[in-house]
C-alpha cells in the first residue's frame, strides 16, 4: 500500500487548471508546444495533427462539443451513458468483439462526458495503426446502442453512483456543484444520480447521439509517432466519410454567483472525519485574468507550501491536505477550498481556512510569494507536455476553448507580468470573500450544531437519500 | 467512475513497468550509467534531454516489514518526518525552498521500501542535492513537529482506511492472511501505535534504515551521468555508513486451509477481497503469474470481466493487484458485487474461472494478447522521466539488478501456456486463499 505524503490535487480537479494555464520555460530553455497542424475536412470535422517521435505510441482524442451540461433535466448522466456505450457494440462488432480487438493490441479506450464536452480517446502502438483507427472510427461513427447493452450499463451505473457515496471525497463535488449552481446546467451531476439514471431510456441515448455527435461538432486531435501527411490521409479515409449532420450547438447560459452565505450539511452517520468545500462561482477558461488567477491560487491552495496547506496541515496538523482550485470551463466554473479533518476539529479547521482566505484579501501577496509561485509553475510545467497523450488533449481542449498555443508559448511572459498590484485586483475581483457557499459531509449528530454558525441559511440531507442537490426530480415519459 | 479505489493503484503502475520490451529496444533507448559510492550508495543515471526537467528517486530498503508490534506505521511516519526539518533546512524550509525553485516532491512507503521523489527543473539540480544530503545526514526530530505530524498521519489513516471501505477490508485481509510475517500489519500502522511511538523509536528507525548503503538513487532527465556522479561525490559520498536493518528472518508458514473474515460496516454495497500467497518478486514464476493475471483480469475481454460483469452481471468491477516484495507476499483479487447480489455468488464465479485456468490451457490468442498488453504497458511506463526513474529503481531494488529490465521482454515471451496453467494450479487453490467480505450494515453508527 502506497502512502503518498501529499495527494497533489486531492480532488483531481487542479490538473485541469494546470494543463490549461501553467506555462513554459525555465532558465535558458523556453518550452514550446511542438508544431502541429489543423485541417478541416469537407464534412466539417476539425483535425489536429502533432508528430511526437521517440516512443512508438499513437494517441487519438476526440472532443464532441456537447457534454453533461446538455443533459435534459431529470436525465442527468445521459451524455455519460452515451459516451460509455460507444464501445459496447457497433454495427460490425459486438461489445465482446470490440473488447477482444482492442485488448489484443494492448490498446486503451476512454470515453467520458465532462460538463462542457465529451471526450473519446484511444492509444495504441504505431505498428497497430490500421487496427487502432478502425476501432476508434467504429466506436465514434457506428455505435449500435443495443437495448441490452444500454440497460446493462444503466444498471451498473446506478450501483456505482450509490457505492460512490461510501467515500465522501468522491461525491463532495457533486453536492457542492449542485448547491452552488442550483438548476443551472453546471449544477447537474455529470455521471447522473440514483433517480436520473433510472429515468434514462434507450431512445434518449440514441437521440442524444444523433443530436450531438456529428463531424461539424467534433474536434479530433492525434499525437504521437507517425508521419503527419500519411496520418492525415488515413484519417480522411476513416473519418472523412462521416456524413455531415446539422447540429444545433448547445449554449450554456452564464451562471450567477451566489449572494450571501448558505450551508448544506450532508449527514453521513458513520463518518469519523468531516469533509468540506467552500467557495463560489469562479471564472471561465478564457477569462483575461486567468494567468494571474493561477498564480494567486497557487499561493492560496495550489501546492504543498500553499497558505491553506501550511495552516491546516503543516502548522496545525488538522488534516492530511488542504487545497483550493478553479475548475475552468466554457462558462464560469466553480472555485472551492477543500479539506477534511476529524469530527472534533471541524469548526477550528473551517475557521482557519476562512482566516487564510480573509488574510489573502487583507494583505494580498508579496513580491517574494509571487516569485516563488511563478518559479513553481514554470518548473512543474514541462512534465505536462511530455507524452503524446497529454499533447493530444492539450491541443484539442485549446481548440475547443478557443485558446491558442500562446497559452503555453507565451505563458512565461504572462507569468512574469503578474505584479502584486495585479494580484490585488484579481483577488478582489475573483476570490470570494463575503459571499460563500459551504458544503460539509460528516456525522451530523456531532458536527451539525457547530457548523450552523457559518450561514443563516442551512439545508440538510442524509447521504443515503437518492441524488445530491437539489433533490432529484421525477420525469414523466 | 471508479467504484473502488485500490490501495495498490500506485503499485500496479510499478508492476506495469516490470513488463515487456524487446532487448534491443530497451538497450538502445534506455542506457543507464551506474556507480557505487564509497559509502555504499548505488547511483543510477539515465540521460534524457526531451524536457528540461529531472526526476530523482531514492529507494531506502526499509518499510513496515522492518517494524514490530507497538511501532507499526513507524516507517511511514518517518517518511513524513523526513520533510520536517534538518540542520540546514529547518522545519518547513525544505518544501518552501524546493517549490520556490520550481521543484516538487513526494514520497511513498510500502511494506518493503520507503521511496523519496523529487521533480524539478535542471536549474535546481545542486539545490536538490544540498537538500537531500542535509536530511539524510542531519535530520532533526523536533518534538513539536512530531506532535503535529502524528495528527496528520492520523488524518491520513482516517481518510484512506477508516472512511474507505476497501481500505478497511484490505487491512483485515493482510492481518488474517499473514499470521507470523510482518506483512500482517498495515503500512500506515494501527491507530494505537500511531498514538504511542516515542522519540527513541524514531531515532532507532533512522539509525537502522537510512544508511547510504541501504539506499539506491536513480536520476533520470536533463542531466549527464558525469555531473550527477560529481554532485554525489560532493554531497552524498561523505555521509557515513551505519548498520543496515537486521534481516527479517520470520518465514510465513504455508497456509493449509481457507481463512475467512467478515467486516460489518455501514456501506452502500458489499465488497469482496481474496488473498493468495505468492513467492517473492524475483521468483521465476513472476512472469507467468503476471501473464495469467493479465488474461484473467485485464481489460473488458478478460475472463473475469466477461464472466462476472458482462455475462452473469453480478459484479461492477473485478480486478487483481500485487506489490513488489522482498519476501513471499500476496496477490489480491477485488470484486465489487452489484446491489442485491450475495458476494458468495461472485466468489463462486471467480473460483470457477480460476479452476478453469488451472485445469485447461489458455488459448494461443489469449497468451499473445497478454504479451501484447505487457509490451504496450512497458512503453507507457517508460515514456516519462518519472516513470523510468521509478521502473529502473524498482528493478534494481526488487530484482537485484536494473539490467533485468532489459530481459523482461525475453522473459515474457518465454512464458508458455503450460507455465500459465501451472501458475494457476500452484497459487490459486482453495487452501491458499483468504476471503474477506464487507457486509453493509446500515442505519445509525455502531458505538465502538
Amino acid at each position: 500500500m502506497m502512502r503518498a505524503r501529499w495527494n497533489r490535487g486531492i480532488l483531481g480537479v487542479g490538473a485541469i487548471a494546470v494543463l490549461l494555464f501553467s506555462g513554459a520555460a525555465v532558465p535558458a530553455q523556453t518550452l514550446h508546444l511542438p508544431p502541429h497542424e489543423k485541417v478541416v475536412f469537407k464534412n466539417g470535422l476539425t483535425v489536429l495533427l502533432l508528430e511526437k517521435r521517440g516512443v512508438p505510441l499513437v494517441n487519438i482524442a476526440a472532443i464532441v462539443k456537447s457534454g453533461a451540461a446538455a443533459d435534459p433535466a431529470g436525465q442527468e448522466g445521459l451524455a455519460t451513458m452515451t459516451a460509455g456505450l460507444l464501445r459496447k457494440g457497433t454495427k460490425k462488432r459486438s461489445a465482446q468483439q470490440f473488447a477482444a480487438d482492442l485488448d489484443y493490441i494492448g490498446g486503451t479506450f476512454e470515453a467520458e462526458a465532462g460538463p462542457d464536452y465529451t471526450s473519446i480517446s484511444e492509444e495504441f502502438l504505431t505498428k497497430d495503426l490500421a487496427r487502432g483507427l478502425d476501432l476508434f472510427s467504429d466506436a465514434l461513427l457506428h455505435p449500435a446502442f443495443s437495448q441490452g447493452e444500454t440497460e446493462k450499463l444503466l444498471a451498473q451505473s446506478q450501483d456505482e453512483v450509490k457505492a460512490a457515496k461510501d467515500d465522501p471525497q468522491t461525491v463532495i463535488l457533486s453536492y457542492y456543484s449542485g448547491y452552488l449552481y442550483g438548476t443551472h446546467p453546471y449544477g447537474r451531476p455529470a455521471g447522473g444520480d440514483e433517480v436520473s439514471l433510472k429515468q434514462i431510456r434507450h431512445d434518449a441515448v440514441v437521440n442524444f447521439y444523433e443530436m450531438n455527435y456529428a463531424p461539424g461538432n467534433t474536434i479530433v486531435a492525434v499525437a504521437g509517432d507517425f508521419n503527419a501527411a500519411e496520418m492525415k490521409a488515413k484519417l480522411e479515409d476513416v473519418l472523412g466519410a462521416w456524413p455531415t449532420r446539422t447540429v444545433k450547438p448547445f449554449v450554456i447560459p452564464a451562471p450567477s454567483p451566489v449572494k450571501g452565505k448558505k450551508l448544506l450539511l450532508v449527514d453521513k452517520p458513520d463518518a469519523s472525519q468531516a469533509y468540506f468545500a467552500i467557495g463560489n462561482v469562479g471564472v471561465a477558461s478564457n477569462d483575461p485574468d486567468r494567468v494571474a488567477i493561477h498564480v494567486v491560487n497557487t499561493i492560496l491552495g495550489g501546492r504543498f507550501t500553499s497558505d491553506l496547506n501550511e495552516a491546516l496541515r503543516v502548522e496545525s496538523g488538522y488534516t492530511y491536505g488542504a487545497e483550493s482550485f478553479f475548475d475552468q470551463r466554457k462558462m464560469a466554473g466553480p472555485f472551492a477550498i477543500f479539506s477534511f479533518t476529524k469530527n472534533e476539529t471541524t469548526t477550528p479547521a473551517i475557521d482557519l481556512a476562512l482566516q487564510v482566505l480573509d488574510k489573502l484579501h487583507k494583505n494580498g501577496v508579496t513580491e517574494e510569494q509571487l516569485k516563488s509561485a511563478k518559479s513553481y509553475i514554470k518548473g512543474q510545467f514541462p512534465p505536462n507536455v511530455e507524452t503524446s497523450r497529454q499533447l493530444a488533449r492539450i491541443i484539442a481542449t485549446h481548440d475547443f476553448y478557443g485558446l491558442g498555443d500562446d497559452e503555453v508559448n507565451q505563458l512565461e511572459a504572462r507569468l512574469d507580468a503578474v505584479t502584486p498590484e495585479i494580484a490585488r485586483q484579481v483577488i478582489q475581483k475573483h476570490f470570494p470573500a463575503e459571499n460563500l457557499v459551504f458544503v460539509v459531509i460528516g456525522q451530523a449528530s456531532s458536527i451539525g450544531p457547530a457548523v450552523k454558525k457559518y450561514a443563516a441559511n442551512e439545508d440538510a440531507r442524509p447521504i443515503s437519500d437518492p441524488g445530491f442537490w437539489p433533490p432529484p426530480i421525477a420525469v414523466k415519459h | 467512475m471508479k467504484t473502488i479505489r485500490l490501495g495498490w493503484l500506485a503499485a500496479t503502475i510499478l508492476c506495469a513497468g516490470l513488463l515487456g520490451a524487446t532487448v534491443a529496444e530497451g538497450q538502445q533507448e534506455f542506457p543507464v550509467a551506474s556507480r557505487t559510492l564509497k559509502n555504499g550508495m548505488k547511483v543510477l543515471v539515465q540521460t534524457d534531454h526531451s524536457i528540461p526537467n529531472v526526476a530523482l528517486y531514492i529507494f531506502y530498503r526499509i518499510g513496515s516489514r522492518n517494524e514490530r508490534p507497538g511501532t507499526t506505521g513507524l516507517s511511514h511516519f518517518f517518511e513524513h518526518m523526513m520533510f520536517n526539518g534538518a540542520k540546514k533546512y529547518g522545519p518547513g524550509e525544505l518544501d518552501k525552498v524546493m517549490e520556490a525553485n520550481g521543484g516538487s516532491n513526494n514520497a511513498y512507503t510500502t511494506r518493503d521500501v520507503t521511496v523519496y521523489q523529487d521533480w524539478f527543473p535542471r536549474s535546481a539540480l545542486s539545490l536538490i542535492y544540498d537538500i537531500e544530503s542535509d536530511r539524510i545526514r542531519d535530520l532533526s526530530l523536533d518534538p513539536e513537529k512530531v506532535k503535529s505530524e502524528r495528527e496528520v498521519v492520523a488524518s491520513e489513516r482516517r481518510l484512506s482506511v477508516d472512511n474507505e471501505n476497501s481500505g478497511v477490508l484490505d487491512e483485515q485481509l493482510w492481518a488474517t492472511s499473514f499470521i507470523a510475517h510482518p506483512y500482517q500489519w498495515p503500512v500506515v500502522g494501527w491507530m494505537s501505535d500511531i498514538e504511542h511511538w516515542t522519540m527513541a523509536d524514531l531515532k532507532h528507525h533512522f539509525e537502522m534504515g537510512y544508511s547510504p548503503n541501504n539506499a539506491t538513487m536513480v536520476v533520470v532527465g536533463d542531466v549527464s551521468a558525469e555531473e550527477i556522479f560529481k554532485l554525489c561525490e560532493t554531497y552524498i559520498e561523505p555521509i557515513p555508513t551505519h548498520a543496515p536493518p537486521p534481516p527479517v528472518t520470520t518465514v510465513e508458514p504455508e497456509q493449509v486451509g481457507e481463512r475467512r473474515l467478515v467486516v460489518h460496516k455501514p456501506a452502500q454495497l458489499p465488497l469482496l477481497m481474496l488473498g493468495y500467497h505468492v513467492p517473492r518478486t524475483d521468483s521465476p514464476d513472476f512472469y507467468a503469474m503476471n501473464i495469467l493475471r493479465t488474461i484473467l483480469f485485464q481489460g473488458e475481454s478478460s475472463r473475469m470481466y466477461q464472466r462476472l460483469v458482462d455475462k452473469d452481471q453480478i459484479a461492477l468491477d473485478v480486478s487483481s493487484g500485487v506489490e513488489p516484495a522482498f519476501d513471499p507476499s500476496m496477490v489480491e483479487v477485488v470484486a465489487q458485487p452489484k446491489q442485491g447480489v450475495d458476494p458468495q455468488l461472485c466468489e463462486k464465479a471467480i473460483y470457477e474461472e480460476l479452476e478453469r485456468a488451472a485445469s485447461t490451457a489458455v488459448s494461443d490468442t489469449e497468451l499473445e494478447k497478454a504479451k501484447n498488453i505487457r509490451l504496450v504497458e512497458f512503453y507507457r511506463q517508460m515514456r516519462t522521466i518519472n516513470g523510468r526513474a521509478n521502473t529502473i529503481g524498482t528493478y534494481e531494488v526488487f530484482f537485484g539488478d536494473y539490467n533485468k529490465l532489459f530481459d523482461a521482454a525475453k522473459n515474457y515471451s518465454a512464458v508458455t501456456k503450460e507455465d500459465v496453467q501451472r501458475a494457476a494450479k500452484t497459487y490459486f487453490g482453495a487452501n491458499n486463499r483468504t476471503v474477506a467480505t464487507l457486509v453493509p450494515e446500515n442505519g445509525e453508527k455502531v458505538k465502538q
